[in-house]
């Protein structure tokens, strides 16, 4: 069969219209919506920020500067790095590893209980509340901890008035907003990779190991977590990436002095026109986030394959 | 679970009321503040039950065209991913093994790639095109409700691919081969044997599709053009300015969600009853079809038209008036207001008592707003006048604030008559106390 090549075989196992509408789906698909937007963002981010006329004209050339600007700053700045842009980066993926942790820390006794009970109604209405949450706008979530956050949000309110505190404390400063914000956003992700991975897990094994004396935190460590460990790699990785890239939350709960790096994305895109900029710091997000998933794959010796499963 | 002892029992339960405290409580109290009729979305100080949002909600014009960009966007995505994600997925299951690794890290890419990358990437590329096209920037490249749906697609096809690939894991080939053996013609077999085959996961990968696309944010917000979508109306509603009508929203997803949800729980039951009773698998799964709450169960369509019922009664009851309710409110806020300002009052005068008999303490820092050597009354007002405005007295900020500057007016000739007395502190014969 492999003799007679790939394509023609592909024909002739599906028919050609079938094969075709395959193609052409996929072509699109790949070709027109993932990969040329992507290179045309990439070769977009080294051009010069020119006003439309002057595109595909002499001045049209490549050039590093806006990666320059994201690493050293504005030209003639006191600062021989771009100490905010630079800062900013940092911060958000800090952060987004913090909020996966979180989650991680969170969602894993829930997983565990879930996938290890015996599936009665009971953790039926489980997973029912636990879906309720996800299909509500992205937007309303934060807005529901901005309710709960603000400075006459329930928290203080029901603070101050049993006499806690005076005055209101500033959780959208402090950033707790934002960071229960996104851990909520997110939550789901986390909790039904790792719950599909332990449901399949095979009882006995902890069964065994308990019978030979293994303590609780034991049979976690070297049963259920290497069981579970396509699962959990799956959720963080989706976790990091989502919390990273976010927008909605930060605008929405963030503090007036933090930004997120988004942010500043789109407002090169938005308020400042620059686009160009917007994409070099779009192409720089993009290529640290593959990079820390990346390494942090080969570290655990997870495959690219367990991811969305 | 591990064991039973009593002590691990209650801090499961104690974990999971936190764990559902915190996925359901935010919700909760979010629709609760939809009916207050409180100004801000707020619950502590409950004024009255109101249903008024709903109508500010449903005169709300921007919403409403958001709604309908929302649908537009919303069916073009489902279309367009259900078909790329069903192409990728039977792809995936033929292509070359050698190549099956590289396409699956090509096509899972686009959810895990940041939506803001996605909107700026398609943006870009599509303006590109625009200008090498050489068409006019107003051409349908440019329109919003385009790119959105292709920016939103090229990641929600790879959800539907999913839920695709883990039906056709199930499929049996051979089911293909017979009918082709049997002489039906490959596009015959792919509708009559895959197809109906695929129904159930068309289904939810659809129901997925429109419930992606209606939440998306982060790539919309840079594609959407001139059409905002409600996530954009949302968002711009949210940052800038928001009254209780969005809390409405919200509780109106909840509970459609809660009831969708609900429908979907007793829609399977009852095909699992139906299975365990042994009634033929066709019957139960074959009408297993989009809007799944509405086909063959009475159940399900008893809770819509009851949840239908609640609605149109919660509609109705604007017909309810909590004006008078409102009045009540207003009239308690007028004599709280009162009774703060007559407060301030007394304590204004209390002070000026203690500085009269105190005499010149004017080193001591409560004072320190008080230019010693000034004569003029004007700055000393002003002294005076800012402790109406401290910290303290701005915590309960709000509606009452209109009140608040009449106070500082009432307080302003209060602090006049006190400035005679000040006065006094300077005069030389009180030095000798």
């Amino acid at each position: 069969m492999k003799s007679k090549g790939f394509m023609t075989d592909f024909f002739e196992r599906n028919g050609l219209a079938l094969g075709l509408y395959l193609v052409l789906a996929v072509g699109f698909w790949l070709v027109i919506l993932i990969i040329l937007p992507q290179l045309s963002m990439l070769d977009f981010s080294f051009r010069h920020h020119l006003p439309p006329p002057e595109m595909g004209g002499p001045k049209d050339v490549y050039t590093l500067e806006h990666y320059k600007f994201l690493v050293l700053g504005a030209q003639g700045s006191d600062a021989s790095y771009n100490v905010v842009d630079l800062g900013v980066f940092a911060r958000t993926l800090f952060a987004a590893l913090f909020v996966t942790l979180l989650d991680l820390a969170l969602c894993y006794p829930l997983a565990y209980y879930l996938g290890q009970s015996n599936g009665g109604g009971f953790v039926r209405v489980l997973v029912l509340l636990l879906i309720i949450p996800y299909w509500v706008n992205e937007i309303l979530r934060a807005f529901a901890f901005r309710i709960i956050f603000g400075d006459s949000g329930v928290i203080n309110e029901m603070l101050m008035s049993m006499g806690v505190i005076d005055a209101p404390l500033d959780f959208i400063r402090e950033n707790i907003a934002l960071y229960s914000g996104l851990g909520y956003a997110y939550i789901l992700l986390m909790i039904f990779p790792i719950y599909n991975v332990i449901e399949s897990l095979d009882r006995n094994q902890i069964e065994a190991a308990r019978d030979m004396g293994s303590p609780w935190w034991r049979i976690h460590w070297r049963i259920v977590i290497p069981y579970a460990k396509p699962g959990i790699s799956s959720g963080c990785t989706m976790v990091f990436m989502l919390s990273a890239g976010a927008l909605a939350a930060p605008q929405i709960l963030g503090g007036p002095s933090s930004l997120w790096f988004t942010q500043i994305i789109y407002q090169w895109f938005n308020q400042g026109g620059n686009w160009p900029r917007g994409a070099a710091y779009a192409i720089v997000l993009l290529s640290v986030c593959i990079i820390i998933v990346l390494s942090m794959m080969r570290l655990f010796k997870v495959k690219m394959g367990d991811l969305g499963k | 679970m591990k064991s039973n002892s009593p002590l691990i029992k209650i801090f499961l339960g104690l974990y999971l009321v936190i764990f559902f405290g915190y996925l359901l409580g935010p919700l909760v109290i979010m629709s609760i503040t939809g009916f207050n009729s409180n100004g801000f979305p707020r619950v502590a100080p409950w004024e009255c039950l109101t249903f008024e949002w709903f109508e500010v909600l449903s005169n709300d014009k921007r919403i409403i065209n958001g709604i309908t960009n929302s649908f537009i966007v919303g069916i073009g995505t489902v279309i367009l991913s259900v078909v790329m994600g069903l192409a990728g997925s039977l792809v995936l299951i033929q292509i070359w093994p050698k190549l099956r690794s590289t396409y699956y890290t090509i096509v899972i890419a686009p959810i895990l790639i940041p939506g803001v990358v996605l909107g700026i990437s398609t943006l870009v590329f599509w303006d590109r095109i625009n200008v090498m096209l050489g068409f006019s920037s107003d051409s349908f490249l440019h329109n919003g409700i385009f790119q959105t749906i292709l920016g939103q697609s090229t990641f929600i096809a790879s959800y539907c691919m999913l839920v695709f690939v883990a039906r056709l894991q199930r499929f049996d080939t051979g089911l293909t081969e017979a009918a082709l053996d049997l002489g039906a013609t490959n596009a015959q077999a792919f509708r009559k044997i895959l197809l109906p085959f695929l129904r159930p996961a068309i289904a939810s990968a659809a129901v997925l599709a429109f419930l992606a696309s209606f939440e998306n944010y982060n790539t919309t917000t840079f594609t959407f053009g001139k059409f905002p979508t409600l996530t954009i109306e949302l968002a711009q509603k949210v940052r800038y300015g928001i009254n209780p009508s969005i809390s409405v929203l919200a509780f109106i997803i909840v509970a459609l969600t809660i009831i969708g949800a609900l429908s979907f729980e007793i829609y399977q039951r009852r095909k699992q009853l139906a299975l365990a009773n042994g009634a033929p698998v066709g019957s139960v799964s074959g009408n297993f079809q989009l809007p799944k709450f509405m086909r063959g169960n009475p159940a399900s369509i008893v809770l819509l038209l009851v949840a239908l019922g609640g609605f149109s009664s919660i509609w109705f009851a604007n017909v309810y008036s909590p004006d008078a309710c409102k009045v009540e409110v207003r009239e308690q806020k007028r004599l709280i207001q009162q009774e703060q300002i007559e407060a301030i009052k007394q304590q204004q005068l209390l002070r000026q008592q203690e500085e009269a008999q105190q005499g010149p303490d004017i080193f001591s820092p409560d004072n320190s707003l008080v230019p010693k050597t000034d004569s003029e009354p004007a700055t000393q007002g002003g002294g005076s006048f800012g402790n109406v405005f401290a910290p303290q007295n701005l915590d309960e900020a709000g509606p009452e604030s209109d009140a608040k500057e009449d106070a500082g007016g009432s307080e302003a000739s209060t602090t006049n008559s006190g400035n005679s007395t000040f006065g006094n502190v300077f005069d030389p014969s009180n030095l000798d106390q």
